[in-house]
């Protein structure tokens, strides 16, 4: 693996943490309700609940695609929403996001998909190159780096997605359903991707709907139903 | 060039609104370089017809003088008058035989024009080109003949001139319309890009991307349309302009000199599509900028 450990925590505190978060759509039912959420730092988890319970719109409160009704949500330390609108990209740099419908660019090349977030922050070509290769191999798609997403199986983009997630090396991975369309064997060399970022210091929420695949990691849970969040250690975890 | 070369993050292919703005940048270059031409060539000719006319009179002795004598005489009463007076440079009676030269565009070559009863003329030539000295002049040709016109082309002048500004505001209206027009397209086919391209504008949030970055794939976007169009502008406007430049070309010179077009023309003409095309993108940049920040 080319990714290196970082120099130290660049921010104290949790890495997201969530008080008295409310999410209502415009005249809708609210989504969330006084969720109160902290996601300390090089921490792990899952995120479960049934369809419909807000799990990806709780994730996108997260990776500010969305701002919470009512409450306040601390990124990295900062408050997000005090913040100013220039200070939101450079936020945004430091999460990696794996969408369930992959949201890939299909006008570009799996290499230019995960060379995006590289591209974006301005990275040199030549740094680029290298580790854009070299993840798209780890994540065994070496043949296909100029493939475009149409010319792919559902499997093939969702590992484009998840490299496009994790290629600068983002300090908080939100990743929803992402062994949603891979094999076993592939969801756990996924799993095991996230678990090895995780060693190197970024926090993983991942949602999921695979109760077999949380059973066979000791992470805790955090449980969303009816607007309301839980947080469950791992069965035999010590507290 | 580079800029066509340059990645993008926007799906060019089957971008219809980018078209569009092509489309309309190659209007705005057609038409700024027609209003660019009749500016340069409508100065052209005033500069010509001003060189050639100020300074000079023409002095019409009507035949009605013959009744005091020979219209021959009075002609040689004003150009002695003429050749003593101290404001003129030169006077000269102007031959019978040119007069009817003069006059067979308009009369044909019928032999009857030789029959014409014509007035005599003399071209005078001041040597200062003052309002003082032409009526220092006419007094004195009135004195020598009563019934003598003169003609120092003043209000000939004023009304080519009025045409001649006349055309330049005419162009100058057009290119304006025009690049108003061009500037609302832009904005509303840059507005109907931000909605097509929704997810990918999303994706590149996401991931990151500053307004400016987001901004400037659409404002390079524009460039390259601009300078597309821009360049097929030009290249359409050659024939017209040689079109025009022959049929101007079989016009009498007498009527409508040469012009030569000076290097600012030419420069005029260069600059037409980069302006433009400097247009388009700062447009289309500022426009999605505005769009985005009223967004999350």
């Amino acid at each position: 693996m080319a990714f290196s450990r970082k120099k130290g925590a660049e921010f104290t505190g949790d890495t997201v943490a969530l008080e008295g978060v409310e999410l209502r759509y415009e005249d809708g039912p609210r989504v969330l309700a006084d969720v109160n959420l902290s996601i300390p730092q090089q921490s792990f988890y899952f995120l479960t609940g049934p369809s419909g319970a807000g799990k990806t719109s709780l994730l996108s409160l997260m990776y500010l695609a969305k701002r919470p009704t009512q409450g306040r949500i601390k990124l990295f330390g900062e408050d997000v929403w005090e913040a100013k609108r220039a200070r939101l990209p450079v936020l945004r740099r430091r999460l990696g996001v794996v969408f369930q419908d992959f949201r890939l660019l299909d006008h570009m090349t799996a290499f230019d998909n995960v060379a995006l977030p590289l591209r974006v922050a301005g990275a040199g070509e030549i740094t680029l190159q290298r580790n854009v290769s070299e993840l798209l191999k780890w994540v065994g798609l070496e043949d296909s780096m100029n493939a475009l997403p149409t010319q792919l199986s559902g499997g093939q983009q969702q590992r484009v997605a998840i490299a496009r997630a994790v290629v600068h090396r983002p300090k908080l991975i939100l990743a929803d359903e992402p062994t949603g369309n891979v094999d076993d064997t592939i969801a756990m060399r996924l799993m095991m991707l996230f678990v090895e970022l995780n060693k190197l210091g970024s926090s993983v929420i991942i949602a999921t709907h695979n109760e077999h695949l949380v059973a066979r990691f000791p992470f805790p849970r955090i449980h969303l139903e009816n607007g309301k969040v839980t947080v469950h250690e791992p069965a035999g975890a010590n507290p | 060039m580079s800029v066509f070369a340059m990645r993008s993050d926007l799906p060019l292919r089957g971008d219809t609104s980018g078209r569009f703005v092509a489309l309309l940048v190659m209007v705005l270059v057609f038409v700024g370089a027609l209003a660019v031409t009749v500016n340069a060539y409508v100065g052209g000719l005033l500069d010509n017809w001003n060189r050639s006319v100020t300074g000079t009179l023409t002095i019409q002795i009507p035949l009605s003088d013959a009744r005091n004598g020979d219209v021959n005489a009075a002609v040689a009463r004003v150009i002695d008058v003429l050749s003593r007076h101290p404001a003129v440079a030169h006077a000269e009676a102007v031959p019978r035989a040119k007069v009817i030269a003069l006059l067979k565009p308009w009369l044909g070559e019928d032999d009857a024009v030789n029959d014409l009863p014509l007035p005599a003329l003399i071209d005078v030539e001041l040597r200062a080109a003052d309002a003082g000295a032409v009526d220092a002049v006419s007094t004195s040709v009135k004195t020598a003949a009563p019934g003598a016109v003169i003609d120092d082309h003043r209000v000939w002048l004023t009304r080519v001139v009025g045409l001649a500004n006349g055309l330049k505001i005419v162009a100058i209206a057009l290119m304006t319309l025009v690049t108003g027009a061009l500037g609302l397209t832009i904005i509303f086919a840059t507005r109907a890009s931000l909605t097509e391209f929704a997810q990918v504008i999303e994706v590149l949030h996401v991931v990151g991307a500053k307004d400016g970055y987001i901004a400037g794939q659409f404002a390079r976007r524009a460039l390259i349309q601009g300078l597309l169009g821009g360049l097929a502008g030009l290249v359409l406007y050659a024939p017209a302009l040689a079109l025009v430049a022959w049929l101007a070309a079989r016009v009498d010179a007498e009527i409508l000199p040469t012009v030569q077009l000076t290097p600012g023309y030419w420069v005029a003409m260069t600059a037409l599509p980069f302006a433009a095309s400097l247009l388009a993108t700062v447009t289309a940049n500022m426009t999605v900028r505005r769009a985005l920040a009223s967004r999350v």
